[in-house]
């Protein structure tokens, strides 16, 4: 991949929050680039960091508690995190646009969704009312809405939540922008919609050509949709890939176990294998590596209860924080620890 | 523009005309609510209804209109407003019929700011053009000596700064239906243009603490922490001040006028309103389309009282109803006390201070005309604020 190729980059993002029960380190060191005009996925357990991560590209967090204390947010070389707050106004909506998990309660009850429309399509482009208002139509035909002319004159307590969705996503595509952040757009949804939803952002990706950061914890979404992968836990992104790989071949034991935990058709076994204990408590992290209480490699393992693994490359395109995954360790970091910590067995990779 | 003709019935009933319906239901809101229209009507026709000038009077065979010649400048900047606040709820109602309800936001805006300026611009102009004309002539001497003829008096053919010595505390009977005041003036008349002192003083002085209190509430709820910590401090140590009290002292070193006494209750009495909105925003900055709004770009006077306003008005429209009963009774009491509008203009707490004369007597119809008029009146706001917060209340909607 080029550099130049690259619309958003995130280098060594930290958010932390202080609450008054102490420091929560919400996103810790995350790293990852988005391509144009590609998805790029966020996938991990509830509370794992993702929508902090998608709100603290739009500047959005909660401040104060929160923080971004590191890190550097480049949009086309911009440095998002240093602009000016009337800066960062404009490139919201316009550039990058988000869209939530909640439909229901993410539209102002009070003004007709056309208003809504039009209120972002004025704010970022110089057309009056009339000319706007066409726009919002016309955006509400393109995400599906039928009589949209009717329907531009609702209120959103007229429309059911899959509707409300797409007035939503035609909202935040109306400028047309760059980047779309969808914070778990299906989840409030039901099964069907979810598909029609997804379908519309393919879509709408492939007449703009614009970028959609997914996030989700949704992994049959992820595998269907996603063209890369970020899979975070606990605060970390763990494992990075294209999604074809990672499915195939996933190499941290976190994603096996998730990939593991999914329903098969024609799965015969009574129970569906999960992963043993609960996400830990983000103000009381464990030592070392994040995962290690729950992991079946390095639960024994000194080293991994000591030495937090960074993400390293393990294999080209293929990113993975875990001690014991192939191609992980140096041989002097090898031969250093296994003089401190003893022996540890190195994850067989499915193939 | 969307040209082609929409489905009306398609297009959905606003929050507004919700409560309305529901604020309908209430068969002694809608009368008190009648009253309240009325009392306006009252106040806005006060000089035409009662008048010590006749609208018509033949003098020496010529015709004069002496009523319309004494009308003051402040008397046509009201009929200008009331045609004004008239026409604009008609506009309303006929946006309401005939125009997309997309485009409503925009038409009203535009219709609004046209009115205010036409109101603003009239206001001047009358002011500048209209001469305050002294017409002492007594027409009803007039007529009574054969001196004029086919006069044509307002149903209570007196003035309400007239002195009359003659039927000074006179209880109330065929010539004064409510009777006369110590100087000979008559109490309907004064009791109808005391009217227009009650109601402008509810409105303007709420006016002014709503506008304090939604832009200090707005300010601490959305941004929290530390601004919200030190303002609630400030609201508090408004809080603390004894009103009433403060009132008195600072009307004690400012002239008597009634636009002093509107401006000190408005900023007084602002610390209820902003901490209704301050509780209501807290509320909804942690909504969704809160949320959705700030990642659109959209600025933050647009967030706070585009988006969020809206959604937290209620308690402060419903406190406003009884911040207007408020305001009327303390300026009674004001005035009752000596401290109101300086005398002749009439106001009801005055006359209620008339009630015990200098010379020891009581006058009952001093005291119980004036007196129902506010206690009516602040009843009916009362009422029709606590109706208001029942339509507005979800909880207590049945499900539509």
């Amino acid at each position: 991949m080029t550099k130049n190729n690259v619309l958003l980059s995130v280098e060594n993002l930290s958010v932390e929050f202080f609450t008054e029960d102490g420091q929560v380190r919400a996103v810790q060191n995350v790293t990852f680039d988005i391509s144009k005009a590609r998805t790029f996925a966020l996938v991990g357990e509830s509370g794992c960091g993702k929508s902090v991560t998608a709100l603290s590209i739009m500047r959005l967090i909660p401040s104060p508690p929160g923080e971004v204390t590191a890190g550097r947010i480049l949009f086309r070389g911009r440095a998002l995190l240093e602009l000016k707050e009337r800066q960062m106004q404009r490139i919201r909506g316009d550039r990058i646009a988000m869209i939530f998990q909640e439909p229901m309660t993410s539209l102002n009850p009070v003004y007709t969704i056309g208003d809504q429309i039009v209120e972002a399509i004025r704010l970022h482009q110089k057309k009056n009312a009339s000319q706007a208002w066409a726009d919002a139509v016309e955006m509400l035909a393109r995400v599906g809405i039928s009589d949209p002319q009717q329907r531009a004159m609702d209120y959103p307590h007229q429309m059911s939540g899959g509707m409300r969705q797409r007035v939503m996503i035609a909202m935040a595509v109306s400028c047309e922008p760059s980047l779309l952040i969808a914070d778990e757009p299906t989840t409030a949804l039901d099964v069907t919609i979810q598909a029609q939803i997804l379908n519309l952002l393919d879509e709408l990706q492939k007449q703009n050509g614009m970028s959609i950061l997914l996030i989700t914890h949704n992994l049959g979404v992820v595998a269907e949709r996603a063209d890369k992968v970020a899979v975070m836990y606990a605060s970390r992104i763990v494992e990075v890939a294209d999604a074809g790989p990672l499915f195939a071949q996933p190499l941290h034991p976190y994603t096996q176990g998730l990939l593991r935990s999914l329903p098969r058709l024609g799965y015969t076994a009574k129970r569906l294998p999960t992963i043993a204990g609960t996400v830990p408590d983000p103000l009381h992290f464990p030592t070392g590596c994040k995962f290690h209480p729950r992991c079946p490699l390095g639960s024994d393992d000194k080293q991994c209860q000591t030495i937090e693994p960074m993400l390293r490359e393990v294999r080209p395109g293929r990113k993975a924080a875990c001690w014991h995954c192939p191609g992980y360790e140096t041989e002097e970091e090898f031969k250093e620890y296994e003089s401190k910590y003893g022996k540890h067995k190195r994850a067989s990779v499915k193939s | 523009m969307t040209k082609e003709p929409n489905n009306k019935a398609n297009w959905g009933i606003s929050y507004g005309e919700l409560v309305w319906r529901e604020f309908g239901k209430n068969r002694l809101s809608v009368l008190c609510l009648g009253f309240i229209v009325f009392l306006f009507v009252l106040a806005v026709l006060a000089p035409f209804l009662a008048n010590g000038k006749p609208y018509v009077i033949r003098i020496d065979g010529r015709l004069h209109f002496p009523l319309f010649g004494a009308l003051k400048a402040t008397d046509y900047c009201v009929f200008l407003a009331a045609i004004i606040g008239v026409a604009q709820l008609l506009l309303i109602r006929r946006n309401r019929r005939r125009i997309d309800p997309s485009l409503r936001g925009g038409v009203f805006w535009r219709q609004i700011s046209v009115m205010a300026f036409v109101l603003v611009g009239g206001c001047v102009a009358i002011c500048l053009r209209v001469p305050y004309k002294l017409d002492a002539t007594n027409y009803r001497d007039m007529v009574a000596s054969d001196k004029a003829t086919g006069a044509l008096f307002a149903p209570v053919p007196y003035g309400f700064g007239e002195v009359d010595l003659a039927v000074r505390e006179q209880p109330p009977n065929a010539q004064h239906w409510l009777g006369t005041d110590d100087v000979g003036s008559d109490v309907l008349c004064r009791l109808i243009h005391g009217s227009r002192i009650s109601l402008s003083v509810g409105f303007v002085a709420v006016g002014i603490s709503c506008l304090i209190g939604i832009f200090v509430g707005a300010i601490l709820g959305y941004f929290g922490g530390k601004i919200d910590f030190i303002g609630m401090r400030v609201v508090e140590i408004v809080m603390a001040i004894p009103t009433f009290f403060l009132i008195i002292t600072i009307v004690a070193f400012f002239p008597r006028s009634l636009f002093n006494i509107m401006i000190i209750i408005g900023i007084t009495s602002w610390t209820g309103d902003a901490r209704f909105i301050r509780a209501e925003f807290f509320k909804l900055r942690k909504q969704d389309f809160v949320q959705a709004a700030r990642s659109l770009g959209l600025p933050l006077r647009s967030i706070l009282f585009r988006h969020m306003l809206p959604n937290g008005i209620a308690p402060v429209l419903v406190n406003a109803t009884f911040g207007i009963a408020g305001a009327i009774f303390i300026e009674a009491a004001l005035s009752f006390l000596g401290f109101g509008v300086a005398p002749p203009t009439p106001s009801w707490g005055q006359m209620l201070s008339l009630g015990v004369s200098t010379t020891g007597r009581f006058l009952w119809w001093l005291t119980l005309f004036p007196g129902f008029a506010i206690f009516f009146t602040v009843l009916a706001y009362n009422l029709v604020g606590e109706a208001l917060r029942d339509a507005i209340d979800p909880r207590l909607r049945k499900a539509a």
